[in-house]
């Protein structure tokens, strides 16, 4: 491990966010081409290869903690690295890496570029922290950077559609976290500490008897993640969001942001509240999957699509996380691996949809079609995609949806598993869909001069793409990630001891 | 001091029911600052106490200073909070005032394109 690595993953992007405007200006003056790409991507690429030096320290047992300024918890801020955090942090670094790679020669054609680079690195820099951090205050304040960052960057061309999706995403998305907030506030108020390691222990000693108050703060902070998760009933802003966003920022949202709320669903039924939590995310990740695939079916859009599959596969995730609390073993571990495949190939499939767009200015199903011919290797990776999202053997959808499916067995509810089996079903019929109006049919007479996209944008489709297949194939490597994630997130009391004993 | 939460409840209560309910995008904003003006109020209410110090030692030990120091922990809290508030304020009108350049209005019900 590099020495110092747990602040340094969150401290690079963060002042490699307010830098990069004045690398942009550097680079007017002194007129070097794409300076602030190539500055952007060098910064990911450290913060990639610090938080894979930690990995094998934690996946070999070990935790680590990290205490800013050198104060102990309670009373100072840690930073605690399990096999979830870790998990979450090497996804967050190597698909951001992708994301900023491939935005360099999508955004090309837009102005202002070293104000959206540096509103990439801030919101990078903010889904470190919240996966990093120890501390549920510092977590709040790192979901604001996060959430800041993301509405203007969704809004970030300023047209009509763009600013309304920022709206939406921002009223919607405050809402969210003032609830977050109220919820923080009174947790510390009954409570008394802000540190989770140490609320998980004071939680404990209630054992039966919690207050109301608490109950009723459980709620607030559930019904705020959900919020950031996009669970059915709060989803509105997201097919917006993700429809009228730069795609390069469709993808980072889809893939990256993704892992953020998932990762408060994954911590949360541990946490002893004393709520039945398990039941309520069952709950609402069916209602997610069902309505997110129905929805996805009537789209004519292609990024509008892709946005409601969002909602439907992350329903996925939190119906594993929740069957897991129901004494299946396998349900937490598949939800995990479910968002490592998942944010793989939604940020592809968003890719892909940025080069179609990127060449043919269109991402409406009707004005497309025949385009497999001229742009082969974005229909291969599309198609790979769409493969492996509707859970296709030998693709890594199959592996862990595979595994929800076991687990909705293993809970003794085997309706769960057929809805999620049709589910799939419905997902493919839509992706069929897609790939047949975009890529295939008759070829338009004013697609004739279409090219393929550039190298620098298909090398981060195509790595994702080889990904999607390698953990196909081998899917005991995923399970080595997701594994011992979900060792971690159960293993409340292993945290508690960490933090406190400060090992 | 009881009064203190049930203003933070009213504040809370009033900003939720104008972000939702007002089709105004200015006065969303207001509900929304109004909402969060509550949860500092609520927050900042937690750590005092009537007849309080100052939670800053100095130099010497005082008798008594833990029973008669306010907690210093909601005052950072809500400090922080208000800065972020303020950059989502900033973002919110600057969004409101080009929803207005495109659409001529700051009716939300009005402002939708994307739904064809």
């Amino acid at each position: 491990m590099i020495p110092h690595a747990p602040i340094l993953v969150i401290v690079l992007p963060l002042f490699g966010a307010f830098f990069t405007p004045v690398v942009g200006i550097l680079a007017r003056r002194y007129n070097l081409k794409n300076a602030v790409e190539i500055f952007a991507i060098a910064v990911m690429i450290a913060v990639f290869v610090m938080v894979a030096s930690m990995a094998p320290t934690v996946w070999g047992g070990q935790f680590i903690t990290y205490q800013l300024g050198g104060w102990s918890p309670p009373w100072g801020i840690n930073l605690a690295v399990d096999g979830l955090a870790i998990q979450m942090a090497l996804m967050i670094a190597g698909l951001s890496t992708l994301v900023i790679i491939y935005s360099a020669a999508y955004m090309k054609r837009d102005s202002g570029l070293s104000y959206f680079y540096a509103l990439v690195l801030l919101v990078i820099a903010g889904m470190m922290g919240t996966v990093l951090t120890g501390d549920i205050f510092n977590f709040y304040v790192f979901l604001e950077i996060m959430s800041v960052g993301s509405y203007a960057l969704v809004a970030f061309r300023r047209n009509s559609e763009s600013i309304e999706a920022g709206l939406k995403y921002l009223f919607i998305g405050s809402l969210g976290t003032s609830l977050i907030l109220l919820s923080i506030a009174m947790l510390y108020g009954i409570v008394g500490s802000l540190n989770i390691a140490d609320l998980g222990a004071k939680l404990t000693l209630y054992g039966g008897a919690v207050p109301t108050g608490l109950v009723v703060s459980l709620a607030l902070f559930v019904t705020g993640v959900m919020i950031k998760v996009a669970m059915v009933p709060f989803h509105v802003w997201l097919a917006d969001a993700f429809t009228a966003a730069p795609t390069a920022i469709s993808a980072l949202l889809a893939g990256p942001a993704a892992v953020v709320g998932i990762y408060w669903v994954a911590r949360l039924p541990y946490l002893p509240f004393g709520m039945p939590v398990g039941i309520i995310l069952v709950s609402l990740g069916l209602l997610s999957m069902i309505i997110g695939v129905l929805m996805a079916l009537t789209q004519r859009d292609f990024k509008r699509m892709l946005a409601y599959h969002v909602i439907s596969q992350k329903g996925y995730m939190v119906l594993g996380i929740g069957l897991g609390t129901f004494g299946a073993t396998l349900g937490a571990q598949g939800g995990l691996f479910h968002l490592l495949n998942h944010s793989t190939y939604k940020s592809m499939l968003f890719m892909c949809a940025g080069a179609v767009l990127f060449r043919t200015g269109s991402q409406k199903f009707d004005e497309l079609g025949g385009l497999g011919k001229k742009m082969p290797i974005t229909a291969l990776t599309f198609l790979i995609g769409a493969l492996a999202i509707s859970g296709i053997p030998p693709l890594n959808g199959f592996a862990s949806k595979y595994t929800i499916y076991l687990a909705g067995m293993q809970a003794g509810q085997p309706l769960i598993t057929a809805i999620a089996v049709l589910v799939s079903a419905l997902t493919f019929a839509s992706f069929f869909k897609a790939f047949s109006s975009v890529f295939l049919g008759q070829e338009h007479e004013r697609f004739k001069e279409i090219r393929e996209v550039p190298k620098s944008m298909l090398f981060p489709m195509l790595a994702m793409a080889v990904l999607c297949i390698i953990i196909g194939l081998l899917p005991a490597l995923g399970f080595n990630v997701a594994g011992p994630a979900q060792a971690a997130a159960e293993n409340s009391a292993g945290y508690i001891s960490h933090v406190i004993g400060g090992i | 001091m009881s009064l203190n939460y049930i203003i933070a409840m009213l504040l809370i209560t009033l900003g939720l029911y104008c972000l939702l309910l007002k089709r105004n995008l200015i006065k969303m904003i207001i509900g929304l600052s109004v909402l969060s003006d509550g949860i500092h109020l609520f927050l900042i209410s937690l750590g005092y106490r009537t007849g309080g110090i100052a939670a800053i030692v100095t130099g010497e030990t005082m008798p008594g200073f833990a029973a008669s120091a306010v907690d210093p922990i909601p005052q950072a809290l809500v400090l922080t909070s208000i800065v972020i508030n303020i950059c989502i304020l900033a973002l919110a009108l600057s969004f409101s005032i080009y929803a207005y350049r495109h659409y001529g209005t700051l009716n939300p019900s009005e402002i939708r394109r994307l739904k064809d």
